[in-house]
């Protein structure tokens, strides 16, 4: 065979595999296009549109949808356009949720991963904190935050984090219970791998399948979780707004003004199900014994 | 098997005294107290209920008093349903909460790892597709969506059922709330239980399963179900007690009188031994509740076993 | 309660003693309207109750249950208007002081007949300093030595109440008082029965404990699930009591309300969900109910804050906010705009607007820009306004910032937070300018100067005016009404030229109640309706 021809094939990296695995599943490459759409959209749609997010007009209140005036969507019970406050909610809640989400995932894996891996006193301990954070009503937690701390928006995801970590940490624990066990964990003990290389570079990696499915879990309960912190007072403050607040304004006008419930709801349930198809597309790409 | 539950059945008492330490501090830490009112209460008066309520005492005064008064049983009086004992308003709840979140998690449950299996099994096809769109729906659209709908279509539009009430467990009045915290639920353990037996199903044993010539539905009864049950186990704990403790828009829109509502409530009013009694009975129910998920874990998979 | 009408209800009962006991006031049916078999009836009450024990309760809900299980000194009727209760007859001797003549058929639950010794408990219960209750001074105030008990100076044994005998009670007052009959018909001001008090301690206001002397005896009590009264066959004026059983309903929420409504489980929303009143009007023409209550919203200003030091920039913003739209357009449930402290049917003082409040918009924005100069504020200052969360104040806060966004360019922070943390922030004088309001515990002017007069603790603004704080203490001592109500309106008058508060509606109670409710009706201004006063239409 011509040296060439050899020289010519190129390698085959499980990157390129599971990005090849990625592209086939459509449903999957939907998604993520969807959701760069539409944070695209959110990011750029309001510096492009008439209206501000914020600028409430007397003469135009609950005008339904139409393509005839200015305010496409409509407008809410203070004649704001809801387009540009979909939109505007859309930066809240994508940024909230994403951060929220990988703060929260991180915290668990990592937590859950070495109680699972070291075991004896030290998994009893951390579990009981785990078992500590389920207990404490969450509210106090926020309300604490938002007194000591203040409003800032790093807070919210700060107090939601708070709460949401402790389900990855138990599920993490439980895979890495029955990994511990495996022949190339007790391959890398006997070699003299260190605990904290063992650990990120063998357990993880084959968690992060599980991981990754729930973190799509967590992404719509952080969004929500975070409506109602705002609601209570807790969270983002009039006039900003999220997904979360505008469903919850909207459900109250359900009989009225029914498009201030159904854009927003769209919006958000649009973008869960693509982060879920998206989270089990990359599952399915990422598993090295998926063919 | 025995020592380890008794061990962690004994760690329940430090566990239980940190987290009433915490929420003691959450409860004196946060802004406003529980007889602050639009009418302003003298200071005779203020100094009078401070004293009744040992609120004038030192903290750790507070807190010895109060695990005292816990050894007895006792969990103190209501401040927001003064006329109430926190014993009498948890034991009135607990029931309730008990039935309804409790049926809504066996329920969820067989749903979601119905679904969750036949999504897995059948992955990336039209009935993967449709499974999982509906199983999501209870996470994509937030229960104080859902909930009206529901009272909006079947109590209002079809006339089927009351659209809220409760009247000693008849079961009309459950159907409702049941089913919203179903939707809710099986919509976690459904994409659980997919990713779950989708990764059994890769597996090395069961491909070699399948290599050999071994028939579906015994490879997945006999041997992909148990391990592929796992995470699903683990999340159910956390969820069971959520169900049964935190269900708070479920019961505000039903007008269920429940443990959510006593816990918000109790939050929002500075309710000190309400808030305090409701934390005893969560931390019970979640330490327990972990245990038995812990132990179903260990039988499920004999590795685990440390 | 207009005093013409109050001589002549006292003219006639004097006159009418040896007929009194055939005066019933319970439920009139008038002629021609036939009764439902069924005398049931499903209210909502808002929230779960605090506790049935009448000298500690606070809410409105709480007294409505009081309301029916108990029956004070007199009562107010579904049109709002003084009837006798336990007291047959009153009058009162000299300025200070008032004697009542019980009725001889008045009894407790268990038989026992209701005595003055019963109303002296009571009256003592409330005010002194162990019981713990948050409407000691608003209604002991009103008692000879009442401050001082409330206070811990003197003991509950010199409070102005006594009993001259079995039957008759005398009630000292610390000022005159002319609507002291319309004051005990509080249910704080409920009689109470010592002995099972003392024996039952806190379990005494359970259902098969709590003995009340009302139409209705407490059948069961779910805690966030209902209440049930039943129909007290002991009643003197049984006779008259056409329902038999009353459910209470806990909803705080507007909409789960109205959807029990909608589903036949309720038949009383207690309040409609904001911005809802035209669509329900439209749906339920027969069964929208809407009436204006003493009740005042309004903003408090904080005047020692150092935006708000100026009463220029006080005037300027209260200026330019426009209450029409607010009331038809922003909150859209039939509330009236509101220009003063003193809003329509309150007794003791006159309405009375600021001059400004009809000239056109474009004049009172002028105005206030020039003032807003001549304070030196300028376009681009900002400041915070405090809210507790709710859809209502939500609304209110985005169309008050937005006023004075585009009338005066002031950036306004709004700040939302639980109803605790507002009421500390008000109380400690943590605030800017914060949302506010009051409901009239008795109908007098007075119950709305506590808002605004020197170290009055309602008083958020900390703002006091020397000479008006005068004109008030001279208006109390009087006993001629004239003369009262001049100096009261004076200084009302000098306060609000202050404008320490923004005055902006009168709060109105848009509900549904189904038309087969008898008895209902919107003259009842404070929204204080005896289950006994209504009935059941055929349906």
């Amino acid at each position: 065979m011509p040296s060439s021809t050899l020289a010519a094939e190129p390698e085959r990296s499980p990157w390129r595999d599971a990005m090849q695995r990625f592209r086939r599943n459509k449903a999957a490459v939907t998604s993520l296009v969807f959701l760069i759409l539409i944070t695209l959209v959110c990011v750029i749609g309001p510096w492009l549109l008439p209206h501000a997010y914020d600028s409430t007009d007397w003469d135009a209140l609950k005008l339904p949808p139409a393509l005839t005036h200015s305010h496409w969507w409509g407008t809410d019970e203070s004649g704001r356009d809801l387009l540009v406050r979909c939109l505007m909610g859309g930066r809240i809640s994508l940024m909230v949720g994403i951060l929220t989400t990988l703060t929260s995932i991180a915290l668990g894996v990592v937590w859950g991963a070495c109680a699972g891996y070291i075991g004896g006193a030290v998994d009893q301990v951390m579990m009981r904190i785990v078992d500590i954070m389920y207990a404490v009503p969450y509210l106090l937690i926020a309300i604490l935050l938002v007194t000591v701390l203040g409003r800032d928006f790093y807070l919210v995801v700060l107090a939601i984090t708070a709460f949401s970590w402790m389900d990855t940490a138990r599920l993490v624990r439980g895979q890495t219970l029955s990994l511990r066990q495996m022949e190339f964990i007790e391959a890398a003990r006997a070699m003299g791998v260190s605990t904290p290389r063992i650990v990120f570079e063998h357990i993880v990696p084959n968690l992060l399948g599980l991981v990754l499915v729930y973190a799509t879990v967590t992404v719509p309960s952080v969004i929500l979780t975070e409506s109602v912190l705002s609601f209570l007072g807790l969270g983002i403050q009039e006039p900003m707004t999220s997904w979360g607040v505008l469903i919850h304004d909207g459900a109250q006008m359900l009989d009225s003004a029914a498009w201030l419930l159904i854009f927003p709801a769209l919006m958000l349930s649009l973008t869960l199900y693509s982060f879920n198809y998206l989270g089990d597309g990359l599952r399915d790409a990422l598993d090295p014994k998926d063919r | 098997m025995l020592a380890y539950t008794f061990r962690r059945l004994l760690i329940t008492i430090p566990t239980l005294l940190v987290v009433i330490g915490i929420v003691y501090i959450l409860l004196f830490s946060a802004p406003g107290g529980p007889f602050d009112s639009e009418r302003v209460v003298p200071e005779a008066i203020q100094a009078q209920l401070m004293s009744k309520y040992h609120l004038d005492l030192p903290y750790w005064k507070q807190y010895l008093l109060y695990i005292g008064q816990l050894l007895q049983g006792d969990l103190g009086v209501s401040y927001r349903y003064a006329d109430w004992s926190v014993n009498e308003l948890v034991s009135g709840a607990l029931p309730v909460s008990l039935a309804i979140g409790g049926l809504s998690i066996v329920l969820s449950l067989l749903i979601g790892i119905l679904m969750g299996a036949l999504a897995a099994l059948f992955r990336n096809s039209l009935v993967d597709y449709l499974v999982m769109a509906l199983g999501s729906l209870g996470s994509v659209l937030p229960s104080f969506v859902l909930g009206p709908l529901l009272v909006l279509a079947f109590a209002i539009g079809l006339q089927w059922l009351p659209s809220g009430g409760w009247d000693h467990f008849s079961w009309p009045f459950m159907v409702l709330p049941v089913s919203l915290l179903t939707l809710i639920n099986v919509s976690t353990l459904a994409r659980i239980m997919r990713a779950s037996l989708v990764e059994v199903m890769n597996s090395n044993y069961i491909r070699t399963a399948r290599a050999k010539g071994l028939p579906i539905r015994l490879i997945v009864f006999r041997h992909a179900l148990r391990p592929s049950l796992l995470p699903v186990v683990t999340i159910l704990g956390p969820l069971a007690v959520s169900s049964i403790t935190s269900a708070l828009v479920t019961e505000s829109i039903f007008s269920i009188p429940g443990l959510g509502i006593l816990v918000v409530n109790g939050a929002a009013n500075r309710d000190y031994t309400l808030v305090l009694g409701l934390v005893v009975l969560i931390t019970a129910m979640v330490v327990l509740v972990n245990l038995c998920v812990d132990l179903i874990y260990a039988f499920l998979d004999p590795r685990s076993r440390a | 309660m207009r005093s013409i009408q109050h001589t002549f209800l006292a003219a006639s009962l004097v006159g009418a003693l040896a007929l009194s006991s055939l005066f019933t006031w319970a439920a009139t049916v008038p002629a021609g309207v036939q009764l439902h078999a069924e005398q049931t009836l499903t209210r909502n009450n808002g929230a779960e109750p605090e506790t049935l024990d009448p000298s500690l309760i606070e809410s409105v809900g709480a007294a409505n249950l009081t309301r029916d299980l108990f029956e004070g000194l007199t009562a107010i009727d579904a049109q709002g208007k003084i009837v006798p209760g336990v007291a047959e007859k009153w009058r009162q001797v000299d300025p200070l002081t008032w004697t009542f003549q019980l009725r001889p058929q008045a009894k407790w639950q268990n038989g026992d007949p209701v005595t003055a010794q019963d109303f002296v408990y009571a009256f003592r219960r409330l005010v002194e300093p162990k019981t713990g209750s948050k409407y000691a001074r608003t209604f002991g105030d009103f008692f000879l030595n009442g401050k001082e008990v409330s206070t811990g100076q003197k003991p509950p044994q010199e409070l102005g109440v006594r009993a001259i005998d079995k039957t008759t009670l005398e009630i000292k007052t610390s000022h005159p008082v002319k609507f002291l009959p319309e004051l005990v018909s509080n249910p704080n001001l409920s009689p109470l029965h010592a002995a099972s008090i003392e024996k039952l301690g806190r379990e005494w206001t359970k259902p098969g404990n709590l003995m009340g002397n009302g139409a209705y005896a407490l059948k069961s009590w779910q805690v966030n699930s209902k209440i049930v009264l039943e129909k007290s066959a002991g009643y003197w004026d049984a006779d008259q009591v056409k329902i038999t059983r009353v459910t209470y309903l806990p909803v705080e929420d507007g909409h789960v309300d109205v959807k029990l409504f909608e589903s036949g489980q309720n038949d009383w929303v207690y309040m409609l969900p904001p911005g809802s009143y035209d669509a329900y009007l439209k749906k339920y023409p027969k069964d929208t109910r809407n009436t204006p209550l003493l009740a005042l919203r309004f903003y408090s200003i904080q005047t020692q804050s150092p935006f708000f030091k100026d009463v220029r920039v006080r005037q300027a913003l209260s200026m330019v906010l426009d209450r029409d739209i607010l009331a038809q357009k922003v909150t859209a449930d039939g509330q009236l705009p509101a220009y003063g402290l003193i809003v329509k049917g309150v007794e003791g003082a006159d309405r009375v607007d600021y001059e400004w409040a009809n000239w056109p918009m474009a004049k009172k924005v002028e105005t206030a820009k020039a003032l807003m100069a001549q304070a030196g504020v300028k376009p681009g200052a900002k400041f915070t306004f405090s809210y507790n969360t709710s859809e209502y104040h939500k609304k209110m806060a985005i169309f008050a910032a937005s006023e004075w966004k585009t009338k005066l360019g002031l950036a306004v922070e709004l700040e939302a937070m639980e109803f605790k943390v507002l009421i500390k922030k008000r109380h400690d004088g943590q605030f800017e300018m914060a949302r506010d309001g009051w409901n009239a515990d008795y109908n007098d002017a007075t119950t709305f100067v506590a808002l605004v007069k020197c170290d009055s603790d309602q008083n958020h603004s900390r703002h006091c005016n020397k000479d008006a704080e005068q004109l008030i203490q001279k208006g109390l001592k009087e006993s001629d009404q004239t003369k009262r109500k001049a100096a009261l309106n004076e200084a009302i008058r000098l306060i609000m030229n202050d404008y320490p508060i923004i005055p902006l509606l009168q709060y109105s109670l848009p509900r549904l109640v189904k038309s087969y409710v008898g008895g209902y009706n919107t003259e009842n201004q404070m929204d204080r309706f005896r289950s006994q006063d209504l009935y059941i239409i055929k349906h």
